[in-house]
Order: structure tokens, then C-alpha cells, then sequence
């Protein structure tokens, strides 16, 4: 009976998180400000002078330099991020250095697909190293064997 | 001392006098050599960075050499406006510079008597600016040059634009652009007059 009168509680829990989640994952998340979409720009750009620091945290002049650039073009309100981040990346410019996740097209599409197949081909290769090794394992024994086991079990029989 | 011939136990490692594992004689002859031949190699890549002749200045690759040069619209710190485009009909040099960065201390004199044998040749003579890179004060440029001389224009760039235009990665870092508004060269670290005024003849020559 109680368990009957507790289930509209659940039930309605149940629905306000699928509710939450739904609004959560489908509300737009970008950025609200200049300063959101400075901090955003940046994030997605690596300090040229730096190893794998992004222009966002690194506190290098050059960073620096490029931070004040993305909030000047933020600023005059004319370029979407997408341009902002090509205009610093740009071959004459800084160029793909520039860029903290490398692009999945073109020559550079290389730092992602190369992994993966070197991920494939290991995989592979243990697989068939596994069967040969599994295929060596499953060998008839030979008479030589049996005997070499009988005479083994025989000293045991004996000593006992 | 007794004159009981003791046999010591022979540890196991130690191969016995009768044990064909004993050291061959090849390899402890061959030893002084190889070392002696890595010594040879160490010290011949040692003479040649000692001797080598350091580059008076250092050029580098720019995808901006041989084309147009950014459009660059600045202010000076007097205040007056600057137009890169205007410039054209001269040779310019445009020199990167921090106050708080050594080697463009160190280079600093250079420019000065590049500016001043520049300044002698007139209307012929190669315009100077300085493109004040980086996190710096008006005031500690302004001081810099009054105690370290230079009269040419300096231009500001609060916003980072000539810098990223140029794709400046630190300084100092001096750009050569010709009378058509082409950059000719790209030069890293300190450069000199010598350097600079040699540089440009054999471009505007060429």
C-alpha cells in the first residue's frame, strides 16, 4: 500500500530530471559575452611560442599579443569565432601551428587517421600473433612425450 | 706467511683460467680505438661550432615575402597616423621592438646609426619605423628613446594587430618592404646597419 502511495513521487523525479537533462542538452550553451567568446577563441588556438599550451592560458607575450587581437575582432562585432580563429591561422599568418586541435581535412587529416590505423594494424597483428600462438599451444603430443610422461608418472608411482 | 698453497673459491662470474669465456684480447685492443675514434669525432664537431662564423643577422621564412605587405594603419606615439600603403615610393624597414626585451637593447644602436646614415642620404634615404611589440608602456618606450636615442617614428599597436599581420613571434624582428609595397625580408633576432644597408643595395640592385 505505501509502496503504491510513494510511486507518484518517483515517477514525478523521474520526469523532472528527463525534463533537466533535455533542456540541458538541447538549450544553446555558447558563449553570452565578448569576454565568453574571447576566452572561447583562445582556447581553440595554440601559443606559437609554446608546446601545447593554448593561447588562453599561456602568459607568453606573443599569447598576450593574440589575446588583444581576438578581443579587438570580438569587438568590432563583424566575424563569427570560425573567422577569427582562420584570420590568426591563416597560412600567411601564424599558420596550422597556430591551431591546438589539428583540422580533419586535408593533409593535416594525417594526425588523426594515422593513429587509428596504426591502432588497427596493432590490434591485427596481435590477433594473428594470438591464433599462431594458440595453434602452437593446441599441438598433438608425440609418442616421445607420452612416454616422457609415463616414465615421470612411474618414478612418482614408485617412490610413493 | 704460511706456505700452504691456498685455492681461493672462484666467485661465479669469474671465469677460471681454463674458462675459453675469458675476455677475448680482440675486444680490449679495439676499446682504445673506438674510444679514441669517438674523442676524434666529438672534438671535429666541437672545431667547427667554434670556428663557424656567427651570421651577422639572421633571415627566416615568411609565406609574406615577395608579396604585398599586410595593410598596416597605425598611430604613432605623438599620436600621428601612419598608413603602410602611404609609404610606398620608399624602402621600408619596420623593426619589432619591446623596452623590457635585451637583444632589442642590444640592437638598438645598430638602428640608430642605420637611421642616421639613412637620414644623410635625403629623399634616397630607407624610412625607419619602430612597431612597438607586446605588452609595453608609451612612457617606457618614450623614456627608451630619449635615453637611448632615436628620432624615427614609433607606432603603437595596442591591439595586437600589426604583430599578428606579421605573424611576429617574439623580438627583435626587423622586415625589409621595397618601394612597391613588397616585403623583400624577413630578419630574426639583432640585426645591424651593415647588415641592413648591404641587405637593401642588393635587393634594390637585383
Amino acid at each position: 500500500m505505501s509502496r503504491v502511495k510513494r510511486w507518484p513521487g518517483w515517477a514525478v523525479l523521474v520526469a523532472v530530471v528527463v525534463i533537466a537533462l533535455v533542456i540541458g542538452s538541447v538549450r544553446g550553451s555558447g558563449p553570452q559575452t565578448d569576454d565568453d567568446r574571447v576566452d572561447t577563441i583562445t582556447q581553440r588556438l595554440a601559443c606559437p611560442e609554446c608546446t601545447g599550451e593554448s593561447v588562453f592560458e599561456s602568459r607568453s607575450p606573443i599569447s598576450e599579443t593574440i589575446r588583444r587581437q581576438v578581443r579587438a575582432l570580438v569587438q568590432q562585432g563583424q566575424y563569427d569565432d570560425d573567422q577569427i580563429v582562420d584570420y590568426i591561422v591563416d597560412d600567411d599568418r601564424f599558420g596550422a601551428r597556430a591551431l591546438l586541435v589539428p583540422k580533419a581535412s586535408g593533409f593535416d587529416s594525417l594526425v588523426w587517421s594515422v593513429p587509428v590505423f596504426a591502432g588497427i594494424c596493432a590490434v591485427a597483428g596481435l590477433g594473428v600473433a594470438f591464433r599462431r600462438w594458440r595453434l602452437a599451444a593446441d599441438t598433438v603430443p608425440s609418442d616421445d612425450d607420452r612416454e616422457l610422461v609415463a616414465a615421470a608418472l612411474a618414478r612418482e608411482h614408485e617412490q610413493q | 706467511m704460511s706456505d700452504v698453497d691456498v685455492e681461493l673459491p672462484v666467485p661465479p662470474g669469474d671465469p677460471g683460467p681454463g674458462d675459453d669465456r675469458a675476455p677475448a684480447k680482440g675486444r680490449t685492443r679495439v676499446a682504445p680505438f673506438i674510444v679514441l675514434a669517438v674523442a676524434v669525432l666529438i672534438a671535429g664537431f666541437f672545431w667547427i661550432l667554434v670556428s663557424a662564423d656567427k651570421p651577422d643577422s639572421e633571415t627566416a621564412y615568411s609565406p609574406l615575402v615577395d608579396r604585398a605587405a599586410p595593410a598596416v594603419t597605425a598611430q604613432t606615439l605623438d599620436g600621428k597616423p601612419f598608413d603602410l600603403q602611404r609609404r610606398k615610393g620608399s624602402w621600408v624597414v619596420l623593426n619589432f621592438f619591446n623596452s623590457t626585451c635585451v637583444p632589442c637593447k642590444t640592437e638598438h644602436p645598430e638602428l640608430v646609426d642605420f637611421a642616421a646614415q639613412q637620414k644623410a642620404l635625403g629623399s634616397n634615404g630607407v624610412e625607419i619605423y619602430t612597431v612597438v611589440w607586446g605588452n609595453d608602456s608609451d612612457s617606457a618606450v618614450r623614456e627608451f628613446f630619449a635615453d637611448n636615442g632615436g628620432d624615427w617614428p614609433v607606432l603603437t599597436d595596442p591591439e595586437g594587430s600589426i604583430a599578428v599581420a606579421f605573424a611576429v613571434p617574439k623580438v627583435p624582428e626587423t622586415w625589409i618592404i621595397d618601394p612597391d609595397g613588397v616585403v623583400r625580408e624577413r630578419i630574426i633576432s639583432n640585426t645591424t646597419a651593415q647588415f641592413l644597408t648591404s641587405t637593401i643595395s642588393e635587393l634594390a640592385n637585383a
